[in-house]
């Protein structure tokens, strides 16, 4: 039977069966049974919604209008274009494109550059993305916003947290037994400060789709839609935190970014489980009262692995069967975790079967928050990430979706991080597309972090002499990956072209550059030789986040990716500088001594630039603020220890992990993209100027606290 | 004064109607059960459960762009689209179901469907021949507790004759129609409880299949079918009467609804 054939009586029986169920007499209702009765009742269920959402949508359509009009939201009426398309390609570097472009392997951004606009864009200090989008949305200098790095400093404790968001449980807990029972709601908190330029326009009445922005959580109220990005917790409450399960022997559980689980063999079967968050009900969990012990009552979802060939497993995972070929993901998996009285988390995560024999492997992605069943808000309205999800499936929601961490560790081969990260992508660009669809006037703006997270990882396979690539074979080395990404990203440019029409501008931003990072350098360490950092007596090393500093000896130190801190009489907790004239020495003593300091190993300047955040920044938040910004040199960056609070012996080290191209160093050497389709008339833009330019694009006059200037555009 | 025991009891026989209700809910239940078994097993969930999703997706699109007329109206279409794409994944598994719900059905109605005739309730015998019968020759022999009510009615142009019987005891009895040497039966059952009934009796089988609970007559005989036309059975239940079926449809589709989620049927 031919394929139309069959549709054709597929179609025919459908239509019988409608008419059947519609005039079968009124004794024969029951004859259909209750099966149709689902059918019917579920579908006139939907019918019946959605007609009630047209009346209201249509009969109080004027009166929307009325009020917009009231309310003075006529944007639309001075608008230069009736639709504005921003692309954020996080982390697309100016001369690498520019490389490619001369190369003709980027045709429709070539394009974008012949007609319209294309341009270095100056990023901020430092040139780190929460930094820089923080900027780009809000239109002010960090000293506005409060986001300086990915962490700030407890000046209690010197121990970090994360600068953009923060959670905290609920303040009054009802004791039962073993359980304590939140009363109220947990807080969630958005740190960074300043409106992003969506509220403005929201405010005069110009939709907005804001798809993956980082910092955008939690998601603040304004009238449009937004998706939260960068700084998304998983459901552990951590920026993402892998699961390695393994037969192999390990000497411990704890992996940077994810942790290892041993498998328990039952007969031909394998079990094990993905580590979720700490029970909120019970009385000790870190979340119930702060006397407790890490891990003691984390929730758990229970796995099995049944091999089922040489190269072929089957993993059975709540009520879910997915049967997996070595090298291959799952879909995204639904995992509840059950903390007790109907209190579920939900969460989603997707397995790799990374090795069968001769030992058994599997890897777990972070357990995402799941966008069907949010338990924490990660879109505005609420409704949003859910509408999303059923639309085009579950997607990665956690900020940083892509499992750097795992690729450094080994739990993922390149080829397994990189399918990963197209996959997530692909979700992304479905959310455009659908964004696009939706705003059909008013701003579309949407973050891609592939191009970021690639050029992280796979930045040393464009450099011969990388350490990283000390130990890969050649044949391993994957060349043009990144010339692939951007390509690829050049593509996606030319079907948003293709959606435009005249009264459309479109604008392709990054919020820096990007540069090898083969050498890190550790500050704490230089701090402690040059009698700025001292120990306590009989520690030779520290642990992370500062264990076995004397702090009542130590005048200055470094925390996270570019910032050094004095330890100030009055604002740490037992700082011994005193503000003011001392303090103001001091910053100028360690900016000089540091500014071009030299590797020992080859010459070259490690650090081109110091800056003293008082002359780059000013605001409110800027006692925030490290004190001065480490502007790295080209091949350089902050060393692993040093990020993490740790000091050892060595100043200078190699970085021999995947993570091998960075963008926190200089942000002078860094700079990110302007592409647009149309004329942009200005020397020297930098991303602070994008808030103010999308205003006056919507005839709106940008606010006076703004630091970027408006754009002309032709 | 009304006694408050006899208030009780006539709102519990209104609310509830005694054995009947239990066993009609009781089958209703398992009915439900079983159909999201067969459900589960003969749809495809996947499809269903996609077809559901984009349905809903639409649905809160109408909401979340509510200031977007076009993308609204474009939204009213996908969700019509929807709806049928909904009814074509969901179709087939009903389309195997109907056969044996149907045949179920008409079995439990000779239960649930029809009270039997009682001792003062008169009642009409129809017997219908096949054209060209002598329908003069036609008698009917009743058994001792039935009487004849009034002489019987022939009506030639239809084949038809009818007799007007009225019942004196209790009891389950086979009336005869006599022709031509030939005797033809029908159950008749005068009672007060809940017995299996049957209306027809019949030569077609789709008619013995769908109403009957006796053996056919011989095909090509001259009887073509005999009914007795009992009293519809109707059921209390929350204060009202319902027929059966009624009651079986609704509490059938609330018992699966109920029970989805926990077998994890997607409906």
């Amino acid at each position: 039977m031919s394929r139309n054939h069959s549709r054709h009586l597929t179609v025919l029986a459908f239509i019988i069966l409608v008419l059947c169920v519609v005039t079968l007499p009124t004794r024969s209702e029951a004859y259909v049974g209750p099966g149709a009765g689902f059918a019917v009742l579920s579908s006139f269920w939907t019918l019946f919604l959605a007609f009630l959402y047209s009346v209201y949508a249509l009969f109080t359509w004027p009166l929307r209008q009325l009020y917009r009009l009231v309310r003075g939201r006529k944007a639309y009426g001075k608008a230069r274009f009736k639709r504005v398309v921003i692309l954020g390609f996080d982390g697309m570097d100016p001369e690498l494109a520019e490389k490619f472009i001369q190369a003709g392997k980027l045709p429709n951004l070539a394009k974008l550059r012949e007609q319209g606009t294309f341009q270095k864009l100056r990023t901020t200090f430092p040139a780190i993305s929460p930094v820089a989008w923080s900027t780009f949305m809000t239109g002010v200098n960090p000293g506005k916003h409060n986001i300086y790095d990915f962490l700030q400093r407890d000046l209690g404790n010197y121990l970090p947290f994360l600068s953009s968001a923060q959670i905290e449980g609920p303040k009054r807990r009802l004791k039962l037994g073993k359980y304590s029972l939140p009363i109220g709601k947990s807080e969630i908190k958005l740190l960074r400060k300043s409106k992003p330029f969506w509220h403005w326009l929201g405010e005069a009445g110009v939709f907005c789709s804001v798809i993956r922005v980082p910092v955008t959580f939690p998601p603040e109220k304004f009238p449009g839609v937004m998706l939260s990005g960068m700084c998304v917790p998983d459901l552990k409450g951590s920026q993402g935190t892998f699961c390695f399960c393994t037969t192999r022997a390990q000497n411990d559980g704890a992996r940077q970014g994810g942790v290892i689980i041993p498998f328990q063999k039952d007969g031909a079967n394998f079990r094990s489980y993905i580590p979720g968050p700490d029970n909120p009900l019970i009385a000790d969990s870190p979340n119930g009262a702060p006397n407790s012990t890490a891990q003691s009552h984390e929730m758990r979802v229970p796995f099995e692995v049944r091999p089922k060939s040489a190269d072929t497993a089957e993993i059975l995972v709540g009520s879910e069967r997915i049967l997996l070929k070595v090298g291959e993901y799952s879909k995204w998996t639904s995992v509840h975790f059950k903390a007790g009285f109907g209190i579920t988390a939900h969460g989603i995560c997707r397995f790799y079967l990374k090795q069968l024999s001769p030992e058994l492997e599997v890897y777990v992605t972070p357990v995402n928050i799941d966008p069907k069943q949010p338990d924490l808000p990660i879109s505005h309205p609420l409704t949003y990430s859910i509408y999303l999800a059923k639309l085009n499936g579950p997607y990665a929601t956690l900020g940083l979706a892509e499992d750097t961490w795992a690729l450094n560790e080994h739990a993922l081969d390149d080829a397994a991080f990189l399918e990963q990260c197209y996959s997530n992508h692909n979700d992304r660009e479905k959310q455009l597309f659908d964004a696009l669809e939706k705003t059909t006037r008013g701003v579309c703006t949407c973050v891609f972090d592939i191009t970021d997270r690639v050029q992280h990882m796979f930045w040393r396979y464009m450099e011969e002499d990388h350490p990283a690539l000390q130990d890969a074979p050649a044949e391993a080395r994957l060349g043009n990956v990144i010339e692939q990404l951007y390509q690829r990203m050049d593509d996606l440019v030319g079907r948003v072209l293709a959606q435009l029409d005249s009264e459309s501008m479109l604008m392709v931003v990054s919020d820096h550059g990007f540069k090898s990072f083969q050498r890190g350098i550790n500050l704490n360490t230089w701090l402690r030789e040059n009698g700025y950092l001292v120990l306590k007596p009989g520690v030779d090393e520290t642990g992370e986040w500062f264990q076995g500093v004397d702090w009542s000896r130590t005048r200055a130190y470094t925390m996270g990716l570019n910032g050094l801190f004095l330890n100030v009489k009055g604002r740490e907790r037992e700082g011994i500088v005193a503000p003011g004239a001392e303090a103001d020495a001091l910053k100028e003593e360690l900016r000089q001594r540091l500014n071009g300091l030299a590797d020992p190993e080859n010459g070259k300047v490690g650090i081109t630039g110091v800056f003293n955040s008082g002359n780059v920044y000013a605001g409110p938040y800027s006692i925030n603020a490290p004190d001065l910004i480490i502007g790295y040199g080209d091949g350089y960056r902050a060393s692993w220890d040093g990020v993490t609070g740790k000091v050892t012996h060595q100043i200078f080290e190699d970085n021999a992990k995947a993570w091998s191209g960075d963008h926190c160093i200089d942000p002078r050497l860094v700079p990110g993209v302007l592409f647009s389709n149309r004329r942009i008339q200005v020397e020297k833009p930098a991303i602070v100027d994008v808030a103010p330019t999308m205003l006056r694009l919507f005839g709106l006059q940008p606010p006076a606290h703004f630091d970027g200037k408006a754009w002309p555009v032709g | 004064m009304t006694s408050p025991y006899l208030t009780a009891l006539f709102l519990s026989r209104t609310l509830w109607g005694g054995v009947p209700m239990t066993l009609v809910f009781a089958i209703s239940v398992v009915t439900g059960l079983v159909m999201l078994v067969i459900f589960r097993y003969t749809s495809n969930q996947q499809a269903v459960k996609l077809a559901k999703e984009r349905l809903q997706a639409q649905l809160l699109a109408v909401r979340l762009f509510q200031d977007q007329l076009p993308v609204v109206l474009r939204s009213y279409g996908r969700i019509l689209r929807g709806t049928l794409r909904y009814l074509r994944v969901a179709g087939g598994p009903f389309l195997l179901a109907i056969v044996p719900m149907t045949l179920l059905i008409v079995q439990l109605d000779h239960w649930f469907g029809m009270e039997p005739f009682r001792p003062d309730q008169t009642f009409l015998v129809k017997a219908q021949f096949a054209p060209n019968a002598p329908l003069d020759e036609a008698t009917l022999q009743l058994p001792d507790g039935l009487v004849a009510d009034a002489p019987a009615v022939r009506i030639a142009s239809d084949s038809q004759v009818v007799w007007r019987v009225a019942p004196a005891k209790y009891g389950a009895y086979q009336v005869n129609l006599a022709l031509n040497g030939q005797t033809f039966s029908k159950t008749v059952v005068v009672g007060s409880n809940m017995p299996r009934l049957s209306w027809l009796r019949t030569q077609s089988f789709w008619e013995g299949l769908l109403s009957s609970a006796e053996p056919r007559f011989p095909k090509g005989g001259p009887i073509e079918s005999i009914a007795v036309i009992y009293p519809a059975r109707d059921i209390a239940f929350l204060g009202w009467q319902w027929n059966w079926i009624i009651l079986f449809f609704v509490l059938s589709m609330i018992a699966g609804f109920a029970f989805k989620g926990i077998l994890g049927v997607e409906i």
